[in-house]
């Protein structure tokens, strides 16, 4: 296996583990989150200061979770008084507060970001590996967590909170669960990135990376996990593959965006599910 | 008497007017209460009073001798209360089935983290399916609840009322939109639900059938209780029938 | 001097802000749609004025163009865009709003560059005037014209004009705006006609000022922009051109205090989610959450 591979597939299972986090937040729970970036940077700024400070990995990737899930919830406290569309603003802020902030801080490297993060420890292969475990982790949790009663109770909360409460469901306490959950992920994924590449600018995890994401899950399929994860390899792959793609890659991503919204809302899931059942008809 | 729903002196105002204007009632258990009341009433008010969707700005509500006052719609229904909109609300994009288990399913989803521990949805589902035959559904649970009739949604909406082993159930207009056999078989079905000991109040704008089958009628005009007790004198006395004729209301059903 | 310096850039960024967002404003108050795409039109009409400028040597024939071009885009977006998709969610068309404005950012930046197109003959960027000690720019003199004029034909447009009444009518109480016959469908298009147009102004002076159009033009200021909507009110033109005011000056002054934790960008976020916690359905006539 080739080292561009491995960077390849490393790529892939952090995109993995960041739309499938997106589409438990945006997708289960149907809480829009336009600033899913910040809670990936969150962690990976938080893994970086750590593994400079202890040369423990498993710290600084726990350090990674803990962030993501703390700056999640205020975000998640956030979307308990305001509603969808304002709710997407105020991630898009959140989105640009955390770059605006962290550029200016020297502690966390200000413009220049933070280089010569102490690796991992493990070689490139290793690290791939670690991360393609965790994206399968990251999977197995979306998967229960749909099955589950949780689940259940998220698809009330996203589709109507008023009547979920009359079921005695307390939307305010599941949102913060998704939120919570979903972020932690992310800064999970960003302390993984933060091993693999050892050094971290703000720029990385700015707003177009959010919506790049936000991309994936709607492609995928808002609320399906298979979709999401397909499209996120597939997004991922992409500009790999067609050179015209990398160059262009945000007219492709925004184009797919409109055009999946505008014709098959339901993204690639339900196109599957749809051409599934009309063969079962058949 | 150990009342099951009770009404402190609770009032709200909008903007210098007083919807609801110092209201007390005490429920007891068992009871099959008609709200009723011309229209600006305040019924609508109390109800989202008593649903906990508005808090009063005096007064206290109890439920089960608990103080619910400042509790959310959320917890109210886990302390015993169940309600079914006048403007239906299921989930539209679930299936009657769905709906009607996530409801029954209650226990699982006090907290988010006790649903996170729990899988297992075959004994609701089965209690859903139950109930979906009392309610007369049969044959719709794998219908999007989006897709039905109006009269089909009032049933989804007294399924999952039940489906929550309520020991008091508030029912906003339920015949409301219903032709006379639907009405019919709807009041039916909520008779019989209070036959199995369930405190019933019925808010409902068809005199006919509340007078027919409630105990105990409480009258409400410009956010008072202007009568309390039982139907056919409460209907015969002067302030009501004043109440009612005054605001333009049909007096046929008023006798 | 370096305060009232400070103060005349906040007011010239005040008044490009508010042509920018007031178009956006009578968006949502209209649809309850979050057009950030907006922004995208803004791009364009700076593109527009400094290709045609450059094409033609004249700067006045470049607004023309830009003016003329933008309104039907604007209305293209929303035929295309946001109504087949009003029965949604609202934040459904914003995603997409979103990803339009992403998709032609690239697109200015594939087809014109990454370092932006400059006016080939800016005379205006470099000419300035000392009043009474204080450094103008000719532009900042243009954009605050530009606004005034804009906003007075606005306010008489809206209130002398038969059109202009039956749109104001159509933006705060649509179902009654009908029953007094008022044609719905073609008030949106006006609306995105009219909003498209100024911000392809404020673009163009924009451009004009920094003689550059670069294809980030649009980016900052579509999301500062939803801020000051939200804090002026949604749908409300005096409300945004206020708060439009407010925020370019709160923006000059507040570097000096704010400089050093956050960058400028960051602070109108700053200010908006505050205000959005403290009233969540931010700040209308009317509750409408």
């Amino acid at each position: 296996m080739s080292a561009y591979d491995v960077s390849l597939l490393s790529v892939i299972g952090l995109n993995v583990m960041l739309a499938v986090s997106l589409n438990m937040i945006s997708g289960f729970c149907g809480q829009v989150s336009l600033g899913h970036g910040a809670f990936y940077g969150a962690g990976a700024y938080a893994a970086a200061l750590t593994m400079i400070a202890s040369a423990s990995v498993a710290l600084s990737l726990f350090m990674g979770t803990i962030v993501g899930a703390l700056l999640g919830l205020v975000v998640g406290f956030a979307s308990l008084r305001v509603r969808s569309d304002f709710l997407a603003v105020t991630t898009i802020g959140v989105n640009f507060l955390f770059t605006g902030f962290v550029r200016k801080q020297s502690w966390l490297g200000g413009e220049m970001g933070i280089s010569g993060i102490p690796g991992s420890g493990f070689s490139s292969a290793g690290n791939m590996v670690m991360i393609l475990i965790f994206a399968a982790l990251t999977i197995a949790v979306s998967f229960y967590i749909s099955r589950s009663w949780m689940g259940f109770a998220f698809r009330a909360v996203s589709q109507d909170e008023d009547a979920a409460a009359t079921l005695g469901i307390n939307s305010g306490a599941y949102k913060l669960a998704a939120f919570g959950i979903g972020t932690a992920l992310a800064g999970l994924a960003g302390g993984l990135y933060a091993f693999f590449t050892q050094f971290i600018t703000a720029d990385t995890f700015d707003f177009i990376l959010s919506v790049m994401l936000m991309a994936m899950v709607v492609i995928g399929g808002i609320g399906s996990t298979a979709g999401v994860v397909v499209a996120a390899v597939a997004l991922t792959l992409l500009p790999e593959a067609i050179r015209f793609v990398n160059d262009y890659r945000l007219l492709v991503f925004g184009g797919l965006l409109v055009l999946v919204i505008r014709i098959a809302p339901g993204g690639l899931a339900d196109l599957a599910r749809r051409l599934l059942m009309r063969e079962a008809k058949a | 008497m150990t009342a099951i729903l009770q009404l402190d002196d609770v009032a709200v105002r909008f903007g210098g007017v007083s919807a609801v204007d110092g209201v007390s009632v005490s429920i007891a258990a068992g009871e099959f209460i008609g709200l009723i009341g011309p229209n600006g009433a305040g019924k609508t008010t109390l109800i989202r009073l008593v649903a906990g969707i508005i808090t009063p700005d005096q007064g206290r509500i109890v439920i089960d001798q608990k103080d619910v006052t400042r509790n959310s719609t959320a917890a109210r229904v886990r302390k015993g209360l169940a309600l079914t909109h006048q403007l239906v609300r299921p989930f539209r994009e679930m299936t009657v089935l769905d709906n009607v288990a996530l409801a029954a399913g209650y226990r699982r989803t006090s907290s988010p983290l006790r649903a996170a521990l729990f899988v297992e949805r075959e004994p609701e589902y089965e209690r859903a399916a139950a109930l979906i035959v009392r309610v007369g559904l049969t044959g719709t649970e794998r219908r999007l609840a989006g897709s039905l009739p109006l009269g089909q949604m009032k049933r989804l909406e007294m399924a999952r009322a039940l489906a929550l082993d309520p020991r008091v159930v508030l029912f906003d207009e339920p015949l409301a939109g219903l032709n006379r056999a639907e009405a019919t078989r709807q009041i039916e079905t909520i008779a019989a639900v209070h036959a199995q000991g369930i405190t019933v109040v019925l808010v409902e704008h068809n005199l006919e059938e509340v007078l027919r089958s409630c105990k105990r009628l409480i009258v409400l005009n410009n956010g008072r209780v202007i009568g309390d007790g039982a139907p056919q004198s409460v209907i015969a006395d002067a302030a009501v029938q004043e109440a009612y004729v005054g605001s333009g209301m049909n007096a046929h059903a008023v006798h | 001097m370096y305060y009232i310096d400070l103060g005349v850039t906040g007011l010239s960024f005040g008044c490009m802000y508010a042509m920018m967002a007031v178009g956006l404003t009578l968006v949502y108050g209209l649809l309850r749609i979050l057009h950030v795409a907006h922004a995208a039109v803004f791009a364009l009409g700076a593109y527009a004025t400094v290709l045609v400028a450059n094409a033609s040597g004249s700067v006045g024939l470049g607004f023309l163009a830009a003016v003329a071009v933008t309104p039907l885009f604007g209305m293209a977006v929303y035929r295309l865009l946001y109504e087949p998709l009003l029965n949604y969610r609202a934040d459904v068309p914003m995603i997409a709003s979103v990803g339009l404005l992403v998709l032609m950012q690239d697109a200015f930046r594939i087809a014109f560059g990454e370092q932006g197109v400059t006016f080939r003959n800016n005379r205006f960027a470099f000419t300035t005037f000392d009043l009474a000690g204080v450094r103008v720019n000719a532009v900042q003199i243009a954009i605050m014209a530009c606004a005034v004029v804009v906003f007075i034909g606005l306010h008489l447009f809206t209130t002398r004009t038969r059109v202009g009444i039956g749109w104001r009518a159509t933006v705060s109480r649509p179902k009654i705006a009908t029953s007094f016959g008022v044609d719905v469908v073609k008030v949106r298009y006006m609306n995105f006609a009219i909003g498209s147009a100024l911000a392809a102004l404020a673009g163009g002076l924009v451009g004009l000022l920094d003689n550059l159009v670069d294809p980030m033009i649009g980016y900052v200021v579509s999301y500062k922009a939803l801020a000051i909507i939200v804090l002026g009110g949604l749908g409300s033109v005096r409300g945004t051109l206020i708060a439009s005011l407010a925020l370019g000056m709160v923006e000059s002054y507040g570097t000096i205090f704010m400089g050093q934790w956050l960058n400028r960008d960051a602070i109108a976020f700053l200010a908006l989610i505050a205000l959005l916690m403290i009233r969540p359905q931010g700040f209308t006539g009317t509750r409408t959450v």
